[in-house]
């Protein structure tokens, strides 16, 4: 069946039909001299003036009151936390890459501000701790503004008519969820900014296929991969935007494989390797960049020390560890600490009790247990069982077998397949007398960073003692022993001694005063590569990423975000009984989510129709709807899909992205269901050098407005206005609400409004 | 599809003269060149019968003749001979045979119990205790000898005859693939032949079962595509309906039976999209295929599956451990129930138990440990067995009225009326139900339930009201009446409702269910009601007999959701190391075995590994196939036909459904959150295994004759040569362990102490 039966083309065959929207061959048209690349479609002033309109509109909604409220919101907790960081160029860990919280740093920085407050807590004031919080959240409200602008122009460039430009464009500004959260000191804005800059970009590239490999050609692929890889330095959700380019590169290049398109195997692979330059190596490296000048910045020591490796830590200026780190040697007295449950490693002259409540017997052995302070019972002498000089002091090494010395009763650590207190699947730990039962008395040194050094050192090394003998690792949990044991933590021989919890720090030497030493010795600060920096901090930003588990009470679950089941609350004032409830527009939110539907809906209906050898929508239309819907379509999936999978908490503002791209879908949507027809073809033909398109006539077609268009755009406008107006109290936290008022605006019962009662 | 036939670029070109004797089948020309394409089919007549001729050696003209009988027959008598070989020879009970013998028992002593699998394939264990004259008295712990009485080797023969019968079925998978007897028969080899499948196969386990209908499903399908040109014959009715049937006896073992069903349902809808396509096709004849699949595909399984439940019920007519998953209700009709002497209408000072109504409701339960977080203090839950800690004591409420006005001291009783307000009082520990504005630990938008003070310590929070929704038998609401009466318990200070919600508490909670109190007020959830069980109450005579019955399909939805809820229990936990447990990653290389018992000298061990020489190539031709389809396609983009259309038809219709078959079966895994064992790969197995030949055959079909069987050769004798060597961990290996340390190929294979 070809795409010119004239029965189904009855409804636009004739051209020369002024008044409605025309369909004809382009073949013809430039035949006739009248073709000038692009449809006689809408007029550039229109779109100026309209995009003009939605800036402006967009300044107000975003600007609005942005200096209230002067108290720390949300995530600002973190985000302006981390701005300071910088500008105090002190280390700091967090699960994001680096650049959105580098711009606020800029920002500050411009500002003036020095990085001194700490945003401890949502509430506090940054009035009377002078932090200069309007200039701050001007950034993010600044990128607000521009992703409309991006909103406009990514409908513009795809070909759509004024009005569709403006809806989507008027949709997300007037949205109460993308208002409260992108004019606050927090990521999102600058995330769906280069998201939205992104897509823009690609469709940019996109309509320049038939010019192939020209200047403009290969820019927009370029700024492509550069847009891309910033939206991944923002934000790890940066992925699914990639993951949505690279869907379309595949089925771009599975359609430039295709025979019929003309193209040899050379020019293909060519291609192939334009894309593979802009779309993964310069992201790569952009990505890389954006670390290195994280590194670059914090090169002083932090509060994000603690979550890197020893080896990394020493890189950083003024490093504490580094002060209070000694080499340990046999002979010395040290103080064992277990980082996970912060207690020591203790001993006292009390003995396991010989028969436990649950009928267990004990080896009645000495009490070895964990206590929170460390006191004079906590020191171990660390005993060679190699020959060592007597003359020199030895090192204690990776792998060495040591015996340990409990200093008080001078009796040595010992472990034996006897069911320990509390858990009968571990062995109990004990201490035994000089010279008995020497081989149970052995335990192996074995360092987790023994790569950078072998030697054993106080808080550089943790370290694990692994039993010779049964080949459990001393262990200890958060569980305290009963009375006998004076509440002390119990300590165990664990089996399973791969747990990242089996291992100790040693963090005194008796009688050593580190710092001093250290002082005197100068220690220099080390190197390390830059890419084994960025992997350790790549590494540990996933794996805490999804350790962030822990249940809050504001989280959700994906499949209640499109239909706002509950929001977050954001901040809320007692005295003026004035709060922040992050929400989105429920009209808009419901009726893009109904947008989704239609689609479905429709290419179900065509696939269906088609599969039946009827054609019901027009070509360009249904091409249109296929490319450019379906790219929208695509990009909400790969933003909101993936969260099911996700094992972390979650809540409603990782929807936002994903909200975003529904009013793109909505847009053509509206398009589609009240716009006859459409302008196109949209890419221009023409200033190819390639000749192969010759052949290439697609249909051109015009859209024409009716009455009811505007009148549909408006009542939805008109919809997304009032619901804009009657939520944004809850949006701006101003002014103040009643016990009446507020359960006014509980919209759906399910919403933990506060000040409800 | 439409493009492909569409192009039809070389139709004959395999045409060639037909192979003298039948052992020179070409795959190529084995394939209908007509295949799916009716159109075709219709317009040219089938190409003639191959003319066979038979040996002169009367014997093997026999075997020739009959080789569609004698083939499976001699790989089913192989199979029955490795499987059955020394099955007794362990006399202990052997890894999971603790669990599902001793359901199989609960069957001949008719109790009943509760588990998270359906009933089907325990009650085949049961049959085989039956047949074997085993009188259900034995326990079946772990690791014990099998007394004197219980024929073991007997029920573990009824078990193996299912996995042995998975030889002949894929062999004649194979063949309704289009695949060579060649082929064929070492697809039905390596099935023989792994380790794996004939360790599992060998003791009293689901499993067996479990992948017999698994099998016979793919097998039923294969044959029903292959009668797609003859629609609503004999043949095509008796297929559709066998797939149906055996869609059904898988889900009734276990549930990952809806694997299987996705791939069915995945190639019905591609049939039935193909069909859509034909415009000619009249619109009676496509409702007509859409009727009979949804009769076949939808209406026999879900019978099947209703009605091993139903066999379920009626089997199990006593009083068992698994009672207090069910509905009151339905205990009380069971012989031998706790609450026969319970007197009828509640009072205060009743002892009682209280059971959550929801589908899969558990007992009001606490006990002596606290909650981690929140108020600390004593932990409320729902609990699916009977014990001392869900009792629980109807007290006067606090403040409102005399205590003396509740329980009167003469003996007289005060009974409980709709909107009484109680306290109800923990007898083991002497705690009150209490409630307060504190989040709930799981679902944090609800109050915390917690057990608090005692008889004299206590505020208002310790008050709660009776809400009668009705009653089953007695019409007034005047009264609450043991099981008959659902109310609800409404806190009065907080107006919310005592709700538990089928959510699982973590390991502090001992996996038991979170009770909350739900401030949302939903008065028609079920998951608020709540019905009294046992009641205890020595001022009150007991009540007359009950003659309500409750549905079979409330039964049948309750037990499927208490299945449900418990399934979603088996999360890893953490805080143990599990050495039977094993991650998906770790099954298609066979990178992990399992330890069946225990490990001792004097014991006969057993260990579940997979045959490396079945394992490795099973899912290195899923790679392959992949693969080969990109090539093909990336060719076919640029016009460059390797296959004529049937044969890519063909191609694509077996690698595809094999794959997929492996998909189905094994991604789940991976998204699932419960804890995973080796043998839930064995399934997604099979398919990979049938893969190995196909494109064994597809990938020399152009060599020579010689080649092939060179080939083919490499492939059996390595089958066959590693088979020996590993046998011993099926067959079960003696004296010390160290003697088969040359075995651990792998250092993830925990043969070996290390």
């Amino acid at each position: 069946m070809t795409s010119s039966d004239p029965k189904l083309r009855r409804r636009r065959v004739d051209p020369m039909d002024a008044g409605s929207s025309s369909l004809t061959d382009i073949g013809e048209e430039k035949k006739k001299g009248s073709w000038r690349g692009v449809p006689s479609g809408p007029s550039p002033i229109g779109h100026r003036t309209a995009l003009a309109i939605v800036t402006l509109l967009g300044c107000i909604t975003t600007f609005y009151k942005i200096w209230h409220p002067a108290e720390v919101v949300f995530d600002e907790v973190h985000f302006g936390k981390f701005a300071g960081f910088y500008l105090k160029r002190t280390y700091f860990f967090d699960v994001h890459p680096p650049l959105a919280k580098m711009m606020l740093a800029a920002a500050g920085y411009l500002l003036g501000y020095d990085g001194h407050f700490d945003f401890g807590t949502i509430g506090d004031n940054y009035i009377e701790n002078n932090v200069p919080y309007v200039g701050l959240r001007m950034l993010p409200a600044t990128m607000n503004v521009l992703c409309i602008v991006l909103i406009y122009n990514i409908m513009r460039e795809s070909g759509y008519t004024v009005l569709t430009c403006s809806l989507s464009a008027a949709m997300y500004l007037l949205d109460n969820s993308a208002v409260a959260q992108n004019r606050l000191i927090m990521l999102d804005s600058m995330l769906v900014f280069y998201m939205l800059s992104t897509v823009y970009c690609y469709i940019r590239f996109r309509k320049l296929r038939y010019q192939e490999f020209t200047r403009g050609w290969w820019f927009w692929l370029i700024a492509t991969g550069v847009t891309m890889a910033m939206t991944v330095s923002v934000k790890m959700v940066g992925l699914f935007v990639v993951t949505t380019i690279g869907i379309c590169v595949l089925v771009d290049l599975w359609g430039l494989l295709d025979i019929k398109r003309g193209l040899t195997m050379k020019e293909f692979m060519r291609h192939f390797n334009a894309r593979a330059l802009a779309l993964i190596i310069i992201p790569t490296c952009v990505y890389l960049f954006w670390f290195y000048v994280h590194f670059a910045i914090l090169d002083q020591s932090g509060p994000g020390d603690t979550f890197m490796s020893s080896a990394f830590q020493e890189t950083l200026k003024n490093s504490a560890i580094k002060m209070k780190s000694l080499d340990i040697h046999y002979g010395d007295e040290i103080i064992l600490h277990h980082p996970g449950t912060e207690v020591y490693l203790h001993s006292h002259t009390l003995k396991y009790p010989l028969r436990y409540d649950d009928g267990r017997i004990s080896s009645q052995g000495q009490q070895v247990t964990g206590v929170k302070e460390a006191d004079d019972n906590c020191y171990w002498r660390v005993k060679a069982t190699k020959d060592i000089s007597k003359d020199k002091r030895t090192p204690v090494r990776h792998n060495d077998i040591i015996q340990l010395e409990h200093v008080a009763t001078g009796t040595n650590l010992l472990t034996h397949d006897v069911a320990s207190p509390l858990l009968a699947t571990n062995e109990e730990v004990t201490t035994m007398e000089q010279g008995k039962r020497y081989n149970e008395t052995l335990f192996k040194v074995v360092l987790d960073d023994h790569n950078n050094g072998n030697i054993w050192s106080t808080h550089m090394k943790s370290v694990k003692l692994m039993h010779v003998d049964t080949k459990v690792a001393i262990w200890t949990r958060d569980k305290v022993l009963p009375e006998w044991g004076l509440g002390q933590q119990d300590v165990n021989g664990n089996k399973n001694t791969q747990d990242r919890s089996n291992f100790w720090m040693a963090t005194e030497i008796k009688g050593l005063n580190a710092t001093e030493i250290n002082m005197n010795k100068k220690k220099e600060i080390k190197k390390m590569s830059f890419i084994m920096k960025f992997f350790e901090l790549q590494g540990r930003m996933l794996r805490h990423n999804s350790g962030l588990t822990k249940p809050h009470p504001y989280q959700s679950t994906p499949i209640t975000w499109p239909f706002l089941i509950r929001g977050i609350s954001y901040w809320s004032k007692n005295d003026t009984r004035e709060q922040i409830y992050m929400t989105g527009n429920v009209f808009g939110w419901w009726l893009s989510i109904g947008g989704v539907a239609v689609y479905a809906g429709v290419m179900l209906a065509d696939t269906l129709a088609r599969r039946r050898g009827v054609e019901p929508i027009d070509e360009p239309l249904r091409n249109r709807f296929i490319s450019s819907a379906g790219l929208f379509l695509i990009l909400w999936l790969t933003h909101y899909i993936p969260f099911f999978a996700m094992g972390r908490s979650l809540f409603l503002h990782h929807y936002l992205p994903a909200a975003t791209c529904n009013y793109l879908l909505l847009g053509a949507v509206f398009q589609f269901m009240f716009i006859d027809g459409i302008d196109s073809p949209v890419s221009p033909l023409e200033g190819t050098t390639n000749t192969k398109y010759r052949r290439f006539h697609p249909l051109m077609m015009v859209a024409t407005l009716s009455k009811y268009s505007y009148l549909a755009a408006f009542l939805i406008l008109l919809g997304q206005l009032g619901m804009f107006l009657f939520l944004s109290p809850l949006t701006y936290g101003t002014p103040g609400m009643t016990v009446q008022q507020v359960l006014q605006h509980k919209i759906l019962s399910t919403w933990d409004l506060q000040f409800a009662k | 599809m439409e493009n492909l036939k569409r192009r039809h670029i070389t139709p004959d070109v395999h045409q060639q003269p037909s192979p003298p004797v039948y052992e020179q089948y070409n795959p190529a020309t084995l394939i209908d060149h007509n295949y799916g394409d009716e159109k075709n089919k219709f317009a040219k007549p089938l190409p003639p019968q191959q003319r066979v001729v038979y040996s002169s050696n009367k014997y093997i003209a026999f075997c020739q003749k009959y080789h569609r009988a004698l083939i499976p027959a001699g790989l089913t008598l192989l199979a029955f001979w490795t499987r059955f070989r020394q099955i007794g020879l362990s006399n202990i009970v052997v890894w999971d045979e603790a669990h599902f013998g001793k359901f199989g028992s609960h069957y001949l002593k008719n109790e009943f119990y509760f588990d998270v699998h359906p009933p089907l394939g325990k009650m085949l264990v049961g049959l085989s205790g039956w047949l074997s004259g085993y009188n259900g008295s034995f326990a079946f712990e772990s690791g014990h000898k099998y007394p004197e009485d219980v024929n073991y080797t007997g029920m573990r023969i009824f078990n193996a005859f299912w996995g042995a019968l998975l030889v002949p079925l894929a062999y004649l998978t194979a063949r309704q693939f289009k695949m060579s007897q060649r082929a064929s028969i070492l697809a039905a080899t390596m099935v023989l032949l792994d380790t794996a499948y004939l360790c599992i196969s060998r003791f009293i386990l689901l499993d067996s079962m479990l992948m017999f209908f698994t099998c016979l499903s793919l097998y039923c399908m294969t044959v029903f595509n292959n009668c797609k040109n003859e629609p609503f014959s004999e043949n095509w009715w008796l297929w559709l309906g066998m797939t149906g049937f055996s869609l059904g006896c898988v889900l009734s073992v276990k549930w990952v039976g809806l694997f299987v069903i996705a791939l069915v349902g995945l190639n019905t809808i591609e049939d039935l999209w193909e069909m859509l396509g034909d415009v000619q096709m009249p619109k009676k004849t496509y409702a007509a295929h859409w009727l009979a699949r949804a009769v076949c595909l939808i209406c026999i399984p879900t019978l099947v599956y209703l009605f091993s439940f139903a066999m379920h019920f009626l089997v199990l007519y006593r009083s068992g451990p698994g009672d207090a998953q069910m509905s009151s209700l339905f205990q009380a009709r069971l012989a031998g129930n706790s609450f026969e002497r319970n007197p009828l209408d509640l009072a205060y000072g009743s002892k009682l138990t209280i059971k959550n109504y929801g589908y899969g409701g558990g007992l009001l339960h606490s006990h002596v440990q606290t909650f981690p977080e929140g108020s600390k203090q004593q932990q409320v839950t729902c609990y699916h067995y009977k014990d001392d800690n869900n009792h629980w004591i109807i007290r006067p409420p606090r403040v409102i009225g005399n205590p003396q006005d509740y329980e009167p001291e003469n003996g007289n009783v005060r009974f409980v009326k709709d909107g009484d307000v109680i306290r109800l009082i923990h007898p083991p520990t002497g705690r009150n139900l209490h409630s307060h504005p504190i989040a709930a630990p799981i679902t944090s938008g609800q109050w915390e339930v917690s057990a608090y003070g005692n008889e004299t310590v206590g505020d208002i929070q310790d008050n709660w009201k009776v809400e009668i929704v009705d009653d089953l038998v007695y019409k007034d609401k005047e009264r609450v009446r043991s099981l008959t009466t659902r109310f609800r318990l409404r806190h009065t200070q907080l107006n919310c409702l005592l709700s538990a919600n089928n959510v699982v508490l973590p390991q502090w909670g001992f996996k038991q269910i979170e009770v909350t109190c739900d401030k949302r007020n939903r008065e028609n959830d079920p998951h608020t009601w709540w019905n009294v069980e046992e009641h205890y109450n020595d001022n009150l005579p007991p009540a007359p007999k009950n003659a309500y019955k409750s549905k079979f399909l409330h039964d049948f939805w309750h037990l499927n959701v208490a299945m449900w809820t418990s399934n979603n229990a088996l999360i890893p936990d953490p805080d143990k190391e599990d050495i039977l447990s094993s991650t998906p990653s770790e099954w298609p290389l066979a990178s992990v075995g399992l330890r069946m018992c225990g490990w001792g000298d004097d014991i006969i061990k057993y260990y579940l590994l997979g045959n490396p020489a079945v394992w490795w190539p099973a899912f290195a031709s899923l790679l392959v196939f992949l693969a080969s389809a990109g090539f093909y396609l990336a060719r076919m983009q640029r016009k460059i036909h390797d296959l004529s259309n049937a044969q890519w038809d063909h191609f694509l219709y077996v690698g595809k459904t094999l794959f997929l078959g492996w998909f189905l079966h094994y991604i789940p895994f991976c998204i699932m959150g419960r804890v995973t064992y080796l043998h839930h790969y064995f399934p997604a197995l099979y398919f990979s295994i049938l893969m190995v030949p196909f494109l064994l055959e597809h990938w020399t079909a152009k060599m020579s004759n010689r080649t092939q069987w060179i080939v083919f050769g490499i492939a059996y004798v390595s089958v066959i040569a590693v088979f020996i060597y590993f046998a011993p961990v099926a067959y079960g290996m003696s004296g010390p362990i160290s003697n088969y340390k040359g075995r651990r190929w792998l250092k993830s294979w925990n043969l070996v102490d290390k």
